[in-house]
């Protein structure tokens, strides 16, 4: 039984190598796990399915910087190739700064993808500064928060901005948030402009909008690397994208080193248990 | 007056600041924006004396060639490089600087920082292999909801138990939710005596060597 | 006679042209077109309370038309006379009814407003009555944070009473804290083993309390260096924290009478950015191999990063956080844990002044009250709702 008690000295070194393998095998050989949409993500997908087409637009605010991009950055590509594939019209901005570079480069690459043209289809309102203040500028008139987009050009010049004038002819709002911006959301666009919204942030931030999603304050959330996946999940299990699901490659590689964490704690747990056996015999 | 003047300048601008939550007269408001920006201020002028601490720091571990002392010489250059690309590349004419200045920052700063979050994975199961043990009845029912809660967000968990991700949203929800606020009660307490101490010249540890 | 009968037939030429042509329409001023939406009534304007003047609160009844769905929101308009130019000062959606306006060009001066009812789609638009006459004044005390005021009376008063016992002499018991009790034995593992101790000052800036708190400890920690000769390393991310902790080490070598023993180079700036400090710190931790840790103060996600790498190079760790979400990596790799208020506590224990200990058992009693508030809260909430949200609006600070 010396061996099991081995069992609590395994090498630090042997334990990295082991997960390090279990983030990459999965990455590089997807093992297609089967993903089953949590209730709150499915909500989220049906309220942007539901949207009319080529009518008012869904407002996206990425408010994450570089380092939260492994969990939000899937969210927002998926959210946006499911807006372009419904031919239902995007707004993107960010109350990040950091944030800005990471919409842009996601639009910038999947309007590649689909028949869509800037101005017409989407709109990239860019950063601005101030947070609640800009929430509550949208609740006036969104082009008292931007009166030009990000490129310099105003509003009033690209055709889908015609009409549009505050929450009130926004059919949804989503935010994508490592913080706790999406409180202000809530508070702003939610409960003073009736804006419906909905939001993603990270796996560990999510027990905090629990109570928003049981008083119907939020629509639907996806909760970090796993309701991104969940939600490319569902935009090709509907025919509306055939890009490379980047959180559900993730999502593999989480689901294993989960396993392999609870397999290394159990195998710990043996030998701590015959050790102490042992002394305790002695 | 080296320990009385601090004293002084805390408590009446600690009592000011406290009345000044208080007090919505413009006076107020007009008063505490104008604190604000010279904190903005004074953080400034702060960054200088810190890049000099930085700085000389690294020199000092050069000429005494402690180890890892050619490691000082990349901190250095990396420094001076990125204020000066940041700096001139806004004069018209040196825009390849600051088109070079975001590219350093987008393929070395942020995948580095991207590395050092990725480590937290190792780290993680390092350090629950070597410190989750099931020492007390308490630590085992610790490990059991850890368990659920880990198995509740992979698609192993509905696929052995379709209750599983509920359960595990209910702990999160419920105790772990309930345990946090209890914490964070106590931190509202904490955090209220602290200043409390500092305003009225209780505490001084803040001044150096325990401010007596 | 003749010559008249041609001119009659003109005449009647003429007039039977008239006749046939179409009137020639003569302009008419338009009348107003009915309103297809009703406005709103019972509008009233008054000072907006508790704030520092120049707005005024407009209060109005929805219109009739709101619960039929056909009102998009509401314009409000302002004149400086009844009778004069109303103009825009802003909108609220349908289901609001009333309006700040916090632009009012000058206090003690009245000012009139009307509300537009804005319809949807076609439905058009209607104009309320104009209000009374409302001026704008700056207030002294903000009536809606009394119930803030008088928590922070109470709190002041419950810790004055056990400054003053401990003032007094009496004793004061405080129960032992694991984390605090090994500072000591922490540095003099140090000082045995001829190896630096490491102090983390959090990476918050000095506005947040943990941090001043971990900087308080910072001042007693360098005093035991102090006094044992053990080298102190305190690497900094903020640059007023940098310069804050400089000054506390300073001193602290200063007041144990060791001037001559206090390294300049052992307070500095690593860097400001997150991940950066962890790299350098872990970095300081590989090359120096301190035999103590401090992590104290307010920390993100770099908590584990620090805590396993120090783990690793085998020094004792004493870890203390109010950031509720980096302690149970913490506790997982550190030998001893502050949680949430026992790192505010810390000075107190460590420095056992009677002072200190009184407000530690204030804060402690505050606490209790609060409990029992809590309880006496949740059995009254029960019994009916309209209870529970009567004490709710008491709690919210304005």
């Amino acid at each position: 039984m010396k061996y099991l008690e081995k069992l609590t000295k395994i090498d630090r070194r042997v334990i990295f190598l082991l997960v390090a393998l279990a983030v990459i095998i999965p990455l590089v050989v997807p093992l297609g796990l089967p993903v089953k949409p949590s209730k709150y993500s499915q909500k989220l997908y049906d309220v942007v399915d539901n949207i009319p087409p080529n009518n008012q637009p869904v407002l996206i605010s990425a408010d994450y910087s570089p380092s939260m991009m492994p969990e939000l950055h899937p969210m927002l590509k998926a959210i946006v190739r499911h807006c372009f594939a419904k031919k239902i019209r995007v707004m993107v901005m960010t109350l990040d700064p950091t944030g800005a570079a990471l919409a842009e480069d996601a639009l910038n690459e999947i309007s590649k993808e689909y028949l869509v043209e800037y101005g017409k289809d989407y709109v990239f309102l860019g950063f601005k500064s101030g947070t609640s203040a800009v929430m509550m500028s949208i609740g006036q008139n969104i082009r008292q928060a931007y009166p030009v987009d990000a490129y310099g050009k105003p509003l009033d010049e690209l055709p889908m901005m015609t009409g549009i004038r505050n929450y009130a002819d926004i059919p949804l709002v989503i935010d994508i948030a490592g913080s706790a911006i999406i409180n202000q959301w809530v508070n702003y666009a939610g409960t003073r402009y009736h804006a419906t919204v909905g939001a993603g942030c990270t796996a560990v931030s999510t027990a905090d909008y629990y109570p928003f999603l049981q008083a119907g304050q939020l629509v639907g959330l996806l909760n970090g690397m796993k309701g991104a996946s969940e939600y490319e999940h569902l935009n090709e299990k509907n025919g509306y994208s055939k890009a490379s699901k980047q959180a559900s490659k993730g999502m593999d590689a989480v689901s294993i080193v989960h396993l392999m964490i609870m397999l290394f704690i159990v195998l710990g747990n043996i030998g701590y248990f015959f050790a102490r056996q042992k002394s305790s015999k002695k | 007056m080296k320990k009385q003047l601090p004293l002084i300048i805390v408590l009446v601008l600690g009592i000011a600041m406290a009345l000044q939550f208080f007090i919505p007269s413009r006076i107020s408001t007009v008063t505490y924006e104008t604190l604000n920006r010279w904190i903005i201020v004074i953080a400034a002028f702060a960054i200088t004396l810190a890049v000099g601490s930085l700085i000389s720091h690294h020199i000092i571990k050069i000429k005494r060639r402690k180890p890892g002392w050619w490691n000082s010489y990349v901190a250095l250059t990396g420094l001076v490089v990125m204020a000066l690309l940041g700096i001139l590349g806004r004069i018209n004419g040196l825009n390849w600087m600051s088109a070079f200045y975001f590219k350093l920052f987008k393929y070395v700063q942020a995948p580095m920082d991207s590395a050092m979050f990725a480590i937290l994975a190792f780290y993680m199961a390092s350090a629950a292999y070597r410190a989750f043990r099931a020492r007390s009845k308490e630590a085992t029912l610790l490990l059991i909801s850890g368990f659920i809660v880990m198995l509740g967000v992979i698609p192993f968990g509905s696929l052995i138990w379709d209750k599983i991700p509920d359960i595990s949203e209910w702990i999160m929800m419920v105790p772990n939710m309930a345990s946090k606020r209890g914490i964070l009660f106590g931190v509202g307490l904490g955090m209220t005596a602290t200043s409390l101490k500092i305003i009225l010249g209780i505490e001084r540890n803040w001044l150096g060597g325990g401010g007596k | 006679m003749r010559q008249k009968i041609p001119g009659l037939l003109l005449v009647l030429l003429w007039a039977s042209l008239g006749l046939a042509l179409p009137a020639q329409q003569v302009p008419v001023a338009p009348e107003p077109a009915a309103a297809a939406i009703a406005p709103t009534t019972g509008i009233k304007a008054f000072d907006t309370p508790n704030d520092g003047g120049r707005a005024i609160t407009i209060t109005w009844q929805a219109s009739p038309d709101e619960a039929k769905g056909q009102v998009d929101g509401y314009e409000v308009l302002r004149s400086e006379t009844p009778e004069g130019v109303f103009s825009r000062v802003g909108y609220v959606p349908y289901g609001f009814t009333s309006f700040d306006d916090q632009e009012v060009p000058k206090n003690a001066s009245d000012f009139f407003y009307q509300v537009k009812t804005v319809g949807k789609g076609e439905t058009g638009f209607a104009i309320s009555a104009v209000s009374n006459p409302a001026q704008s004044r700056e207030q002294w005390f903000n009536a809606a944070r009394i119930n803030a005021l008088i928590a922070t009376v109470l709190f002041i008063i419950i810790v004055i009473y056990f400054i003053t016992r401990a003032k007094r002499g009496q004793s004061l018991f405080i129960r032992r804290i694991a984390g605090l009790a090994a500072v000591d034995e922490a540095v003099g593992r140090a000082t045995e083993m001829g190896r630096p101790i490491l102090f983390v000052p959090g990476i918050s800036s000095i506005a947040d309390v943990a941090t001043i708190a971990a900087l308080n400890i910072l001042g007693q920690v360098a005093k035991k260096t102090a006094e044992y000769g053990t080298p102190l390393l305190v690497p900094n991310r903020d640059p007023v924290v940098y310069i804050v902790a400089q000054e506390i080490v300073k001193e602290a070598y200063t007041e144990v009478g060791r001037p001559d023993a206090y390294n300049p180079d052992s307070v500095f700036f690593l860097t400001d950015s997150q991940m950066g400090y962890a790299a350098g710190v872990d970095g300081i931790m590989t090359r120096e191999k301190p035999a103590t840790n401090f992590f104290l103060g307010m920390f993100y996600a770099e908590s584990l990063i620090l805590a396993e790498t120090g783990a690793e190079t085998g020094a004792i760790q004493i870890a203390g956080t109010d950031a509720v979400n980096q302690l149970p990596f913490f506790i997982t790799a550190c030998d001893y844990t502050l949680i949430g208020e026992e790192l505010y506590a810390a000075s107190a224990y460590l420095s056992r002044e009677p002072m200190l200990l009184g407000t530690l058992k204030g804060q402690d009693w505050s606490k209790a009250v609060i409990v029992l508030l809590l309880i006496a809260g949740v059995l009254l909430s029960w019994l009916s709702p309209g209870i529970r949200q009567l004490i709710l609006n008491m709690l919210i600070v304005g």
